[in-house]
């Protein structure tokens, strides 16, 4: 009678939300959400677990009990308050779903407090015209501000830090600070700027190892973010030491790492890149060992046999949309993965008949013929459909045609150019131009008197419907 | 009677005609006796008139012909001949009259062309088909536009009379009336000359042409094309109005009308709107994009499969459409629009079912797929018929009809790419004596043969200077031909 009652509950949450338009994925996800959780660490992990208790319906109450007991252990009340709106509609039976007004005001108290404190020290430091200090100073603030949620005053207050950043080090921590926070605020341009700077500022080799891992993750979540799949996807490829990646995992872990570097390398890639610059590649070799699937996944559609590959990301798709970054692409990436295997399959056939092809790829009693028909058009396919045969039939293209049709052209087009030429510097000569009477028009609007002063044009043109039938 | 018979045969002498300075002299003494004779024997040539006609030969004589026609033809019909009789006798001579004789008497014959031209003494058919006679008499290169031609074109599109127009309206025109620097020709006679040296105002040949008059006589090229739905043709015409030169930021409403017809014509030939030329004039082009708005829309529409927004747009702005007096093209435009979305099929199929055809396209005329197969058939049939579309219909074993799409371009023989390619260069060739006509004309142009002396005072001078100077000047040199395109 409870878990009926609770299903009741959990129905009415994802109705909600389907009102929303929010994501929702009713499969369980291959994920363990305890394991999947500690494997981060700082404010992403608040992030994550709400995003999940949004999206899965099976792991809806755990993700969002977690996400209570998360935002508890913070001093962001406006995430607990979001967290709370979720969980009182999805579950209003648990603890966790009593609202906690006196931890609320509470820590709302202190967190003001603190930022008073923090303002007045800074203030402090500032009349005392110490470098070093005013730059803490605002550092502190920003991590306070952070903390408590407010992520443009966070911006703010490390971007203050810059003027008074004297070394190396300092330079690279406001960079990193900044991107800490504008990640949160999704600001892909942001962050795309500041991985930049973390580049330019460490000269020294030695020191650009270091910080090669993080900078490569940021600026591969970055484009990512913004569609850019082909450079997200080098990105990724290239972070280097999974053991240094490891401690940014305030961000993304390793794990995902694997996974976004693999899936927009297959979505991006042919299969020589993928085979020398993923496979072969005995930085990421590292990173695939995590998510095997993924290996698996790319080798096979590195060896053909796409239907195996598609089946393989199919089963993870769950997994892939309860990802905060990843979730918004999933369909854009599997749809671009999709038509690159019927494209690779085709390839080396000149006809391949379309019941063949719909073995391979369309799901069980459908056709792909729609499918086809639009990659076709937008040529990603170059190839045409015979329905009476039921063909796929390869575009031949006849090199000696195209260059006797190009020739023609050439010859057809000089011939007209000539003869344009010439007729309008005999225009020119004849002066014949149609003249603007801008500069010595004696009044009225500029142009305007010689544009609508030839007017037997329409009395012209009146009789000619008759003569068009 | 016989005095003036004699007078009157006494040109062209049987002699040697082909020296041109002899044949100038001849002709222009011959002209002497006949303007004496016009002006102090009008009465008499009135009432021998008919007489003498008929026994001059008007492409032999023609000057004396067009003299003694001109007496009883203008300012109106003489009264000593039947009107049937005379009228006979200006049509024969319009089709046949000697162009190089004529060049002296110009301002005459271009009254009795204008009187034809008004379209009150003949019957328009035989009006249209004389002028255009004439016209090719005077100047058989028919490269040189003059007021003759804006009549012409006038006459025969708005009297529907335009296949006897045709043969004139074909040509490519590339010389205008009164071009600077075309001075007086040493003998008017020279069958060498090129026309803008002999047709100008000043010998009577043309009228003078203002910028209007040159757009509309291609505007009505281009609605004549319509008519006969020759779209290529119609296209190329349009084409010259809308990227008409402009100057000092200049545009006209007739440029306006040409763009509105030139965007609907592009879609009926080639199923989207073309791109305009890169030298059509940029405020020209401001303007087309502010005044051709419904039009540029529902050319968007038509490259998309949605045929309800189409229609609609076609609806909405029907009003625009009449004003504009397009309607019927937009009615054309509609059309084709099916047509073309079975030609798109070709992208994706190699060979398709009708019966998928017809569900897949739609009529734009009603907005319904069509009824029947039969009907796609027709339509189909059609426009293999038209050389639209480049394929096959079959027959199944089971009976079920298909169309199959052949490759679009099949490939030529070798003889046959080298042919083409030959016809081509024949006919850049035949463009010589026009290029040649314009390379003269701006070869002794007054600033260009200024800044020629100038040059050569500069290299003369900058013999001692330092080499690398003279060279950059070499090389800002004025590109005469290349600085035309955009003037605006």
């Amino acid at each position: 009678m409870a878990s009926n009652e609770e299903q009741n509950h959990v129905l009415e949450f994802f109705t909600a939300m389907d009102n929303q338009e929010g994501v929702i994925v009713r499969q369980a996800p291959k994920l363990d959400l305890d394991l999947y959780i500690s494997n981060y660490k700082g404010r992403t992990r608040f992030e994550r677990l709400l995003r999940i208790g949004q999206c899965s319906v099976p792991l809806c109450q755990e993700a969002l009990k977690a996400a209570i007991v998360e935002a508890k252990q913070g001093q962001d009340t406006q995430r607990y308050r979001d967290a709370w709106e979720c969980i009182r509609i999805a579950a209003p039976n648990e603890p966790e779903a009593q609202w906690d007004s006196a931890w609320v005001t509470n820590t709302d108290k202190t967190n003001k407090h603190e930022t008073y404190r923090l303002e007045t020290e800074l203030k402090g430091y500032k009349n005392n015209l110490v470098k070093e200090s005013i730059r803490i100073g605002h550092r502190d603030l920003g991590q306070h501000l952070e903390s408590i949620g407010d992520l443009t005053g966070a911006t703010e207050a490390y971007s203050k830090m810059r003027p008074d950043a004297s070394t190396q080090q300092h330079i690279l921590a406001v960079s990193k600070h900044l991107i800490s926070t504008m990640i949160q605020k999704r600001d892909w341009a942001g962050v795309l700027a500041n991985a930049n700077k973390v580049v330019a500022v460490s000269v020294p080799p030695q020191e650009q190892n270091t910080e090669q891992p993080y900078q490569k993750m940021v600026s591969g979540v970055a484009y990512l973010g913004s569609d850019k799949y082909l450079e997200a996807a080098k990105s990724f490829l290239e972070v280097g030491d999974p053991t240094a990646c490891q401690q940014y995992n305030d961000i993304a872990s390793v794990n995902d790492v694997a996974t976004y570097g693999g899936l927009l390398a297959l979505a991006s890639m042919d299969r020589l890149e993928l085979q020398s610059r993923v496979l072969d590649s005995s930085t990421f070799r590292n990173y695939l060992e995590l998510e095997p699937h993924i290996r698996k996944a790319i080798s096979m559609f590195v060896n053909g046999r796409y239907s195996a590959c598609l089946a393989i990301l199919e089963s993870y798709r769950p997994d892939y949309l309860l990802d905060i970054y990843l979730q918004k692409h999933v369909s854009t990436v599997f749809s671009l993965i999709r038509s690159k295997c019927i494209v690779q399959y085709f390839l080396p056939f000149s006809c391949v008949t379309l019941d063949s092809m719909n073995a391979t790829f369309a799901r069980p009693g459908e056709s792909l013929e729609a499918e086809l028909i639009t990659m076709i058009k937008s040529g990603v396919l170059k190839a045409r459909i015979n329905t009476i045969d039921r063909l796929l039939v390869a575009v031949s293209t006849n090199a000696r045609v195209a260059m006797q049709t190009k020739g023609l052209e050439a010859a057809r087009n000089y011939e007209k150019e000539a003869l344009e030429r010439i007729r309008r510097v005999s225009l020119a000569a004849a002066n014949l131009e149609v003249k603007g009477q801008s500069r010595n028009a004696g009044g009225g609007l500029p142009g305007v008197g010689d544009l609508w002063s030839d007017d037997n044009g329409r009395r012209l043109l009146n009789p000619g419907e008759s003569a068009m039938g | 009677m016989d005095q003036y018979a004699s007078a009157l045969l006494a040109f062209p002498p049987e002699t040697d005609l082909n020296d041109n300075a002899l044949y100038d002299q001849a002709a222009r003494s011959h002209l002497n006796k006949l303007s004496k004779l016009l002006k102090e024997r009008s009465n008499e040539l009135v009432t021998y008139g008919p007489q003498l006609l008929e026994l001059l030969d008007p492409s032999v004589n023609s000057l004396s012909y067009l003299a003694v026609l001109y007496t009883l033809v203008i300012p109106g019909l003489a009264s000593s001949a039947s009107r049937e009789f005379l009228l006979e006798k200006v049509t024969v001579f319009l089709m046949t009259f000697d162009g190089r004789q004529c060049r002296y008497a110009g301002s005459n014959l271009l009254e009795i062309m204008g009187a034809v031209g008004s379209g009150q003494l003949l019957p328009p058919s035989v009006a249209v088909g004389a002028l255009a006679s004439a016209v090719l008499n005077i100047d058989p290169t028919g490269t040189m536009l003059t007021s003759s031609y804006l009549m012409l074109a006038k006459l025969a599109y708005h009297t529907d009379n335009i296949d006897p127009a045709l043969q004139v309206i074909d040509k490519n025109i590339v010389f205008y009336p009164n071009m600077n620097n075309h001075g007086d020709p040493d003998c008017l006679c020279d069958l060498s000359l090129s026309p803008p040296s002999y047709i100008t105002r000043d010998n009577g040949l043309t009228a003078t042409m203002k910028p209007a008059g040159v757009m509309e006589y291609d505007l009505l090229c281009g609605l004549m094309f319509c008519s006969r739905r020759d779209w290529a043709k119609a296209f190329a015409a349009f084409e010259r109005v809308v990227t008409f030169p402009t100057r000092e930021g200049g545009a006209s409403k007739l440029m306006a009308e040409a763009y509105k017809k030139w965007v609907l014509v592009s879609l009926l030939l080639k199923g989207k709107q073309s791109e305009l030329p890169s030298y059509t004039g940029g405020v020209a082009n401001k303007l087309y994009g502010v005044v051709g708005k419904a039009y540029t829309n529902l050319a968007s529409l038509f490259v998309t499969e949605d045929v309800q927004a189409l229609r609609s747009e076609a609806e909405k702005n029907g009003e625009i459409w009449l004003e504009d007096c397009n309607m019927g093209l937009v009615q054309e435009v509609l059309a084709a629009y099916q047509k073309w979305r079975v030609l798109g099929l070709q992208d994706v199929y190699t060979k398709i079912t009708i019966s998928e055809i017809r569900k897949q396209t739609t009529s734009a005329e009603t907005g319904e797929k069509l009824g029947k197969d039969e009907d796609v058939r027709m339509l189909i049939q059609n426009m293999i018929i038209g050389g639209m579309l480049n394929g096959v219909i079959e027959k199944n074993d089971d009976g079920t009809d298909f169309l199959t799409f052949l490759s679009p371009t099949t490939q030529l023989s070798e003889q046959d790419f080298a042919k083409e390619l030959a016809r081509t260069a024949m006919r850049l060739k035949q463009l010589q004596p026009i290029f040649k006509a314009t390379n003269e004309r701006l070869g002794t142009n007054k600033d260009y043969v200024k800044h020629l002396i100038k040059e050569s005072k500069r290299t003369d001078k900058g013999d001692g200077q330092d080499p690398t100077l003279g060279f950059d000047s070499q090389v800002d040199d004025e590109d005469l031909m290349g600085g035309i395109i955009t003037t605006s």
